[in-house]
Formats: structure tokens, sequence, C-alpha cells
């Protein structure tokens, strides 16, 4: 049934990857049972001066950013028609998936009552709130990417008629998808306008949602790259496009990510501009700032753009790591690094080791999932029965 | 009468939410509507 | 009062400048004037002595437990404190009187602002502005994000982060059951010093202005919380810039609701363009593709057709050619025929 070969054809269970990322996950499992029994201050650094941490800033705030792939690739390939990018829209989808599931995995980690997620939508609702907002969009997007992922599914256990029935929804899931993204992307980033005297000025700005939602994209488009680079080698024996497709798809995106990062920076010297906060960048603040601004965008943005000339490989690699970094870095700036600038000093955040071992669980735990799934399914090639979705 | 912004906001919002989702589940209607005679050739 | 604007965003304006809540637009602005003859509380620092009998007085009031520093012990002061899950309200002193003037105290708690920013970040709606003034917290639905903790400007809030099965955020609650049975809040009953003053907002607000008046070498000429962020329940006065009571001078009026929601009148804007306008994309590209296959049709057809003509047009000129040549050779044939008939022939 499954083109794709048996797991790497050692024996038994105890291989070095399942070893490794087994005593990461049961770390994780300890911590967090100790976090559900005796409440969040046993696990976190988190206080009433600094409620939000690492959990919010990484798995909330960038993790959507860095699922974005799923609406940026499949919009381009089926509302804007750029079929030469068919091949990398299921693997983008299913990290979309897997991103935005660890998303609310990690939010039931954080939120003081877990079990009450659903209240906003079947209790009480709070529609002035832009987490309000957030939370709608992300239920419904987290159900898209659920029944995007299908078809993939259905291919593998060989239920045609599901498989046909979630093929033709294609066109209306992805606009729903492209809608539901703009704006939840943007609002993560809008609920930090209501904290004008909290988060420091050069990062505060009314065009906050904007400039999150542009970064979102370049982040997505630097994940499938990212992606990529890991899954061709690791998939390599079902990957069914020539090594020279493979390539033209990452000079694509490298193009693609240029041009999203010199928006992005042109939207966020705009918002200097507007405010006049040149003077600020000679400050302390002004020096991290520009090492997030000149260090994770310009300089991606100028190694995107070589990489596609020259076209190297490496290089569009490097720079689409280097995005992801500079995105989660704006993430963590916004919710806990330049939030609280004003705080004196012994009251500053800085996360706990058991923090970063929660937030390092989830993203193994995501890979886990993914290896396994596209060990088994066709997401790194077309099964040969089905026809390709339009 | 809505003495705070806050009581006005909920009010309004709240029933905009309603109103685009009404909206996105017509518009699928409508669109079908306007392109039937296309996917009958 | 406060404002509502559609889409466009006030910006902060750092000093002096502070936007004015009637002059700039035009149009569709609400203006919300908030529940008549609300309470509201005004202190007065230059009248706190710094004794804590307020803090005393709240714990008392609220069943939580007496300070963990007793009054008179003045190490206290050393750090600058901040309520918490147990201290509703602290005092915290801004300025040593090292210099031969008195020492300035202010007490913190939650400002009870006219348009609460808690209020309008909270999914689950679990916080109401009453009408008697003070704003409540329904510990019901609350799901413990937290966000308005994160968006409280005066960092009023705090949360039972060591619980794990009903964690609450708690704050002053302006003893609003006090408050329902016609007493003043355990606070300003206790404060021996006169600091803190109970009654109606535009009554206090009246008083404030009135001792800036008769004292005006006592105070600075602003009453902190009538205007900022929308305006407070809790009314200052100070001697010193507030700057330097850890009070936030020159704010926007604009409420942090009107700020923090403005953004949210887009959202019904992308659900209503992007239908049509990703239909429109989808359509295009259809388009395009329907358009390119027919055109390779043609061209393929075509070059079919100039095939064909072409190989009849070759047939035919080769058959012309032919043709040509033969009658050519025919009449060679002949001219010779003659030609010999001509010269001799047979006789």
């Amino acid at each position: 049934m499954s083109i794709a070969t048996a797991d790497s054809g050692r024996n038994g269970i105890f291989t070095p990857f399942n070893l490794i990322t087994g005593a990461i996950l049961l770390g994780g499992a300890i911590i967090l049972t100790i976090r559900f029994t005796t409440g969040l201050a046993s696990t976190t650094n988190l206080s009433d001066t600094n409620p939000w941490g690492l959990w919010i800033g990484f798995d909330v705030m960038a993790g959507v950013a860095l699922a974005a792939g799923g609406f940026v690739i499949s919009s381009a390939v089926f509302l804007f028609g750029m079929k030469e990018y068919q091949p990398v829209v299921r693997p983008a989808l299913l990290t979309g998936f897997l991103g935005y599931a660890l998303v609310v995995i990690g939010l039931l980690a954080d939120l003081g009552r877990p079990w009450r997620l659903p209240y906003p939508f079947i209790k009480q609702a709070g529609p002035t709130s832009p987490l309000f907002e957030v939370s709608l969009c992300v239920a419904l997007y987290l159900t898209v990417l659920f029944i995007e992922t299908t078809p993939a599914v259905f291919e593998w256990l060989g239920l045609k008629w599901w498989r046909r029935l979630v093929a033709q929804l294609t066109i209306v899931l992805t606009i729903f998808g492209l809608i539901l993204s703009t704006m939840h992307q943007s609002t993560l980033g809008a609920m930090f306008m209501v904290t004008p005297t909290k988060l420091h000025p050069l990062w505060y700005s009314s065009q906050i949602p904007v400039q999150f939602f542009v970064s979102a994209i370049a982040a997505g488009i630097s994940m499938i790259i990212v992606e990529g680079w890991f899954s061709h080698r690791a998939f390599h024996h079902q990957v069914q496009i020539s090594d020279d497709q493979f390539r033209d798809i990452n000079f694509g995106l490298a193009k693609g990510g240029a041009v999203v990062l010199v928006t992005y920076l042109a939207v966020k010297v705009v918002a200097l501009s507007l405010e006049n906060e040149w003077r600020l960048l000679a400050t302390g603040w002004g020096a991290w700032y520009l090492v997030e601004l000149i260090g994770f965008v310009v300089t991606p943005c100028i190694l995107f753009a070589v990489a596609y000339r020259e076209r190297k490989l490496g290089l569009a690699r490097v720079a689409a790591a280097m995005t992801v970094f500079g995105v989660v870095l704006n993430r963590f700036n916004v919710t806990f690094i330049a939030f609280n600038w004003q705080v004196p000093h012994e009251m500053r955040y800085a996360p706990a080791w058991t923090e970063v071992w929660v937030t390092v669980s989830l993203i193994t735990f995501a890979v886990v999932v993914f290896r396994w799934i596209a060990h088994r399914m066709p997401i790194m090639y077309e099964h040969p029965d089905y026809p390709a979705l339009h | 009468m809505y003495y705070t912004l806050f009581d006005f906001l909920t009010h309004t919002e709240g029933a905009t939410y309603v109103l685009i989702g009404v909206f996105l589940i017509g518009f699928i209607g409508f669109w079908k509507f306007l392109t039937e005679r296309e996917r009958e050739e | 009062m406060s404002m509502s604007r559609r889409g466009f965003v006030g910006s902060l304006a750092v000093g002096a400048g502070a936007l004015s809540s009637g002059a700039a637009d035009a149009g569709t602005i609400e203006h919300f004037e908030g529940y008549p003859g609300r309470y509201g509380l005004l202190h007065d620092t230059t009248l706190c002595v710094g004794c804590r009998s307020c803090e005393v007085a709240c714990a008392k009031v609220n069943a939580l437990p007496e300070p963990k520093q007793p009054v008179g012990d003045l190490d206290v002061f050393e750090t600058v404190r901040r309520s918490t899950t147990t201290a509703f309200t602290v005092v915290n002193r801004y300025q040593d009187g090292d210099d031969g003037n008195p020492p300035i105290y202010r007490k913190l708690q939650c400002m009870h602002c006219n348009e609460p920013c808690c209020a309008a970040v909270c999914l689950v709606h679990a916080f109401t502005k009453t009408p008697e003034g003070p704003i409540l917290y329904d510990p019901e639905v609350c799901i413990g994000c937290r966000y308005c903790i994160m968006a409280c400007p005066y960092y009023a809030l705090s949360y039972e982060y060591d619980n794990p099965i009903d964690p609450q955020v708690l704050r002053c609650t302006m003893c609003y059951p006090r408050i329902k049975e016609g007493l003043n809040p355990g606070c300003a009953d206790a404060c021996p010093a006169g600091a803190i003053t109970f009654g109606r907002r535009e009554d206090l607000l009246m008083v404030a202005r009135d001792r800036i008046r008769k004292f005006p070498d006592r105070y600075i000429n602003h009453v902190f919380g009538e205007y900022e962020f929308g305006g407070t329940s809790w009314l200052m006065l100070a001697g010193i810039p507030f700057r330097e009571l850890d009070l936030n001078e020159g704010v926007t009026h604009e409420s942090l609701p009107a700020i923090g929601t403005s953004y949210l009148s887009v959202v019904p804007l992308i659900v209503t363009i992007y239908p049509g306008l990703l239909a429109a994309f989808y359509a295009f590209t259809k388009r395009k593709d329907t358009l390119a296959k027919r055109e390779l049709e043609a061209a393929l057809a075509e070059a079919r057709v100039l095939g064909e003509e072409e190989m009849k047009a070759k047939l035919s000129h080769a058959a012309e050619r032919a043709k040509k040549d033969k009658e050519k050779a025919v009449e060679v044939a002949v001219r010779k025929a003659l030609a010999e008939q001509g010269e001799g022939g047979p006789s």
C-alpha cells in the first residue's frame, strides 16, 4: 500500500533517534505532571509582573508564525496557480497542522484553567478582546488544516470516496484558511496595542498587526525551506521530483523570501519614521533592536537574494534558518524581553529550565509525529492511484 | 443606553462577529448560484 | 469620558502633548460619560504619612493575612512593592525625606478605570464595570489566560500561580460589598491622615481642584486620573511630579479599550473583502489556464492545417512542374519532328 519503505531497517525501537526523543518527551511529561498537580509556580518563572513567558512567547506567538507555511503555499498553488510548488504543499500543510496543534498543547500547559479552553465559545464570550478573535480563528484554522491533511490519510487508507470529497473542498478551505490566517497572524500582534506603556516604543507601533502578518509569511516560507532541508534527505527514497526540480522550488521560495523580507524591513522603517523614533536607535535598546533588524531581517534578505541569483542552495538554507530565528526573536522581544522594559532589573523575567524543557518537548513531539506520518503516508510523494489535487 | 465604551463595544463587536459569520457562509451559496451555468457546461 | 474610533489608532504622546477628548475627530464619534454618580476615591499624597493602616484594614476586610512586614517597620520602604494575591494594596515611599523635606508616600491598588482595559481584553468577559464604580471579576468564567494582567498599565492584578485547581485573578475590589451597604471602603475609613477620601467621582474632582486652587504651592496643578487612559476612579494629588511617584504622566486621554480594540474593526473588513477578492484571483488563475490550454490547442490545430496545406501546395507545385516538364518535352519532340520533316524527310 505504501511506497515508503519501512523505518530505517535498524533492529528494535531503541534507535538513537528514539532514545533521545523519548528521553526529552519523558522529561516533558514529568514536568507537565508537576505543573498540573502543583500549579504554574513550580515549573515556571512567571510572576504577577510577568504573566507571559516562554510558553506564550514561543509556543503561541512564535509557533503560529512558524506554522504559516501552510496558508502561504496552498494559496500560491491553488489560488495563484503556481503549480510548480505542488510537491511542497503537503509537507507545508502537515508542518502547519502540527504547528498549530503544538500551539494548542502549549496553551493547555500555560492556561490557569486549561479545561476551560472552550469557554469563550460555550460559556461566555468577550468579543472586545483580540484574544477572543485569535482563539476563534485558531480553532477554525486548526480544523481547516486538519481537513487539508486528510487527503493523504485517506489515500493511505484507500478511502477513495472520502478522499474525493475532501479534494473538492480544497479551494474553499484554501480561501477560508487565508482569511483566517490573515486575521489571527495580525491580531496576535494587535494584542499588544493595549500596552503602550509596557512595550518598548521601538517595538510598539499602531502597525504591529501588519508587521506580525508580513513576518509570518517570511517565517512560513523559511520553514518550508528548513523542513525540506531535513525531509529531502530523510525521505529521499520517497521523493519523486528531480534534484533540479527540488532546487528550483527552493530558489523560488528564496526569491519570495527576499521580497517579503524587504517588504517587512520597509514596514518596520516606516513605523520608526511615523513615530519619529530615530534617536531611540542610539540607545541600548536601540542597539538590541538593530541586532534584530539588521542581523535577522536585512542579512537574510540579502542572503536570499544572492542565493537566488547565484543559485546557491546552501546559502538559501542559511537565510531561511536566520529568518526563522529572527521571527522567534521578534516574538520574544514583544512578549517578554522588550515588554516590561522599564520594570526594575530584579523583577524581570527569564525562562526556567523547566519551561525550556517543555517547549523543546513540544517541538520534539511535532518532529516525531511528522516523521511517523511522512514515513507512512503520501506526503513527500504522490500516490499513484490518485490524481493531483486541482 | 451604554454608559461605557466597553459595554458599547461588547454589544457591537459581538453583533458584528455574528454578521460576518453569516456573510461567510452566505457567500459560498452566492458563489455557487453565480457560477451554476459555468459548471453545467 | 471616552471615545470610540473606527479604524485609526491614536498614538501614545510621550511628554506634555496629550490628546484632548473633544477636538480631533468629526463624524461618528460616540461619547461615553460613564455611569452618572459613580463613586471614586481621592488620594492626596501630600497628606500620606506612610502609616500603612490602609494595608491592615484592607487585609482585615478581605480576610487576607496581615501584612508580613508589621506597621512601624520602616525597612519595608527600602524596596518598591506591588500588590500581590495576599496584599491588595501597598504603600511605597518614593522620597526619603533626607533633605529636610518630609518623605513622600503613595498607596497603590487597582485604579478602577472608567474604561477598564482588563475588561476589554478578557476573552470571556470576566470583568464588569458596575454603575457604582468598582470593577468586578467573575472567577466562574475565568480561564486563566492572564491577558488582563499583561494589559493593566498600573500593574494592579495578581494571579495565584501556586494554585492548580481554581487559580484566580486577585486585586482591590473597592470594597464593593461594603459600598452596596452604604459603608466606605476599608482603607478610606482607616486612614488617620485624611489622605483617602471616598465619595462621588464628580464631587471628588471638585474637591481636588479646590485644594489645588487654595494651595497652589503645595500641589502640582494636575489631578492624576481625571483623563489618563480615559480616566480612573482613583484620583491623585501630589506635591512632586507624578512621574516620580511611578505614575505615567502625559499618556493619551484615549482609553486603552479604544486603542486596543480599534484594530478589531479591520477584522470584519478582511472577512467581507477577502472572499470576493480571492475568488477573483482563483477565477483569474483558472481563466489563464483555460486560455493557455485553448491557445495551445489552436496552435496545434493550426500547425496541423498548415502542415496539410503545405503538403498540398508542394504536391500541386511538383505536379505542375512535372506537367510543365512534360509539356516542354512534348514541345521539344514536336519541334524536332517538324524540323526533320522540313529538312528532307521521307520522299
